[in-house]
């Protein structure tokens, strides 16, 4: 081993960067050689010079204000569309490409495959231009959501635990099942979160209470009490998570989000009363004082107050 | 280990739930990282002000972008890829106006030297010796300064957050050899800068030594 390869690969050597065998051929020449060895020395001087100079830790302050501008921030702020994740980018395209030959080979293969099958298909069947009916959990193959427009409306059997949705692809169609059928499921579920029409949105979120045990309903809910424009639909899914304040901190963030900013007064009043069981919770008390303290609603500010003479004092 | 793949494994579940357009699941991603993107470019700008205006762009940069993010690398590599790509735009335009970086502004708009924040408070502090401390600080912030942008941020990303040169090969989209190489011409290039600083830290230490020392000797 050479004296210039020794300096050359000193630093990493000092900052632990050495495959193990050239760690030990290092350590073997430094031991024989004084220059090298002096050069080591101050490789490792060099190195707690430079950590005398110690990172500085961002304060709690600075971080909860950054943290508080970038939530604002991201109340205005829309994530990259469905168009975007599917606009097309050549350099992407040519690097997946270029980095899996085989998937790209398997790639054509299929899509050379299912043309053919689905052109096969095509000319086989005869093509109806009509609603599509079917009955039961053993009607057609249902649609992928991805295929779903929209949803018509939803019926459910009174008595019963069954329950009609009539819904869009390129065709309406229906499709009718219990609740615990998993179409009958996703098509709630789309229904809650895509719908335009908010009348469906409300049957589906109000269907939807019955299976709040599902963690993909809650956060269903969770997110029409967040983001539905709807009144009513947001009083529905607020009505539905009540229970899991308790439990579950994201519904108790979301319910603690509608009291504080949501248009609504009835929706705050009752977020109020929701948040009643856990109002012990820091959080929760925290969101207390400040409405306490200066909420433009008299109401909630007598309420809040009122929550907070019942919560015994903290140190 | 076990605890990272964990972790990585519910960066996964987050990342998916966010390209959903889950909020709450971002949010969540942001508290897991982004103590330690604030800390970096604190340390890179040296100013709280820049240090929270890269924090807001490069979480909403990742916020619109997360619908692509393909899972070729962590979450982390990826957000602090968008870091460091900010903070090196910073230094390329901090450099381009030469600024002194010895002095910095707080948010409230004051100026503070970044030496300070290296003093020591310790009950007992030798002011002599934090004077010392603080001399040394300057100098090593000068001998940054003269770094080129990316010599400065592998400095940073290895010596100051322990990062391993191929994480931050990934980070900055090079190769662990070109990390490497870039280790090497910043720790030389500091070294012929600091070369007259030889024994100072030594210095410093030894007089930390003695004052740890004689506190447990009057404690006793």
């Amino acid at each position: 081993m050479k004296c210039e390869w020794v300096q050359q690969n000193i630093m990493l050597h000092v900052y632990d960067e050495l495959a193990d065998d050239a760690r030990y051929e290092l350590d073997q020449h430094v031991a024989r050689c004084e220059a090298c060895a002096a050069e080591l020395a101050a490789a490792r001087e060099f190195r707690q010079t430079m950590a005398t100079v110690t990172v500085v830790e961002p304060s709690p302050n600075l971080l909860t204000s950054s943290r508080m501008r970038l939530q604002e921030a991201l109340e205005t702020t829309q994530q990259g569309g469905f168009w975007t994740r599917l606009t097309f980018d050549p350099g992407i395209w040519l690097r997946q490409v270029r980095f899996s030959p085989a998937l790209a080979a398997v790639l054509l293969l299929v899509g050379f495959g299912g043309g053919t099958a689905v052109t096969f298909r095509v000319i086989k069947s005869n093509p109806t231009d009509g609603p599509v009916q079917s009955a039961g959990p053993t009607g057609a193959t249902p649609d992928v959501e991805a295929n779903i427009t929209g949803i018509r409306s939803i019926t459910p059997e009174p008595g019963t635990n069954r329950v009609n949705i009539k819904y869009d692809t390129v065709n309406t169609k229906e499709t009718a099942g219990a609740l615990s059928d998993i179409r009958i499921q996703q098509l709630l579920l789309f229904a809650a979160q895509n719908n335009t029409n908010s009348g469906v949105r409300v049957d589906s979120v109000d269907l939807l209470r019955q299976r709040m045990n599902d963690s993909r309903v809650r956060e269903a809910l969770v997110y029409a009490l967040r983001y539905d424009n709807n009144p009513g639909v947001r009083l529905k899914a607020l009505e539905g998570l009540g229970s899991y304040v308790k439990d579950d901190v994201r519904v108790r963030d979301a319910v603690l989000e509608t009291l504080t900013n949501d248009a609504n007064p009835g929706l705050r009043t009752e977020a109020l009363r929701v948040l009643e069981p856990v109002r012990a919770d820091a959080s929760v008390r925290a969101t207390l004082e400040r409405l306490a303290a200066k909420d433009s609603n008299k109401f909630i500010r007598d309420q809040s107050r009122a929550q907070l003479a019942q919560l015994p004092e903290l140190d | 280990m076990a605890g990272e793949s964990l972790n990585r494994i519910d960066d996964t579940v987050l990342v998916r739930e966010a390209q959903r357009g889950d909020r709450a699941a971002f949010e969540d991603l942001v508290r897991r990282y982004d103590q330690a993107v604030l800390r970096l470019a604190l340390r890179l700008t040296g100013s709280e002000h820049e240090a929270q205006d890269i924090y807001q762009e490069a979480f909403l940069k990742a916020y619109r972008n997360v619908g692509s993010f393909r899972f070729e690398c962590s979450f982390y590599t990826w957000i602090y890829r968008i870091v460091t790509n900010l903070c090196l735009d910073h230094l390329r335009r901090k450099q381009v106006r030469k600024e002194d970086s010895g002095v910095v502004m707080n948010a409230e708009g004051e100026e503070f030297s970044v030496i300070e924040q290296a003093a020591d408070d310790r009950p007992n502090a030798n002011p002599e010796k934090d004077l010392l401390r603080r001399e040394l600080g300057s100098q090593i912030g000068r001998a940054l300064d003269k770094l080129t942008p990316r010599e400065r941020m592998v400095f940073e990303l290895k010596h100051y957050h322990g990062l391993k040169l191929r994480t931050v090969g990934e980070m900055l989209n090079t190769t662990e050899e070109t990390a490497k190489n870039t280790l090497f011409r910043a720790t030389q290039k500091l070294r012929g800068a600091l070369s007259g600083l030889r024994g100072r830290a030594r210095d410093i230490r030894g007089g930390d030594l003695r004052d740890d020392a004689g506190r447990r000797g009057q404690a006793i």
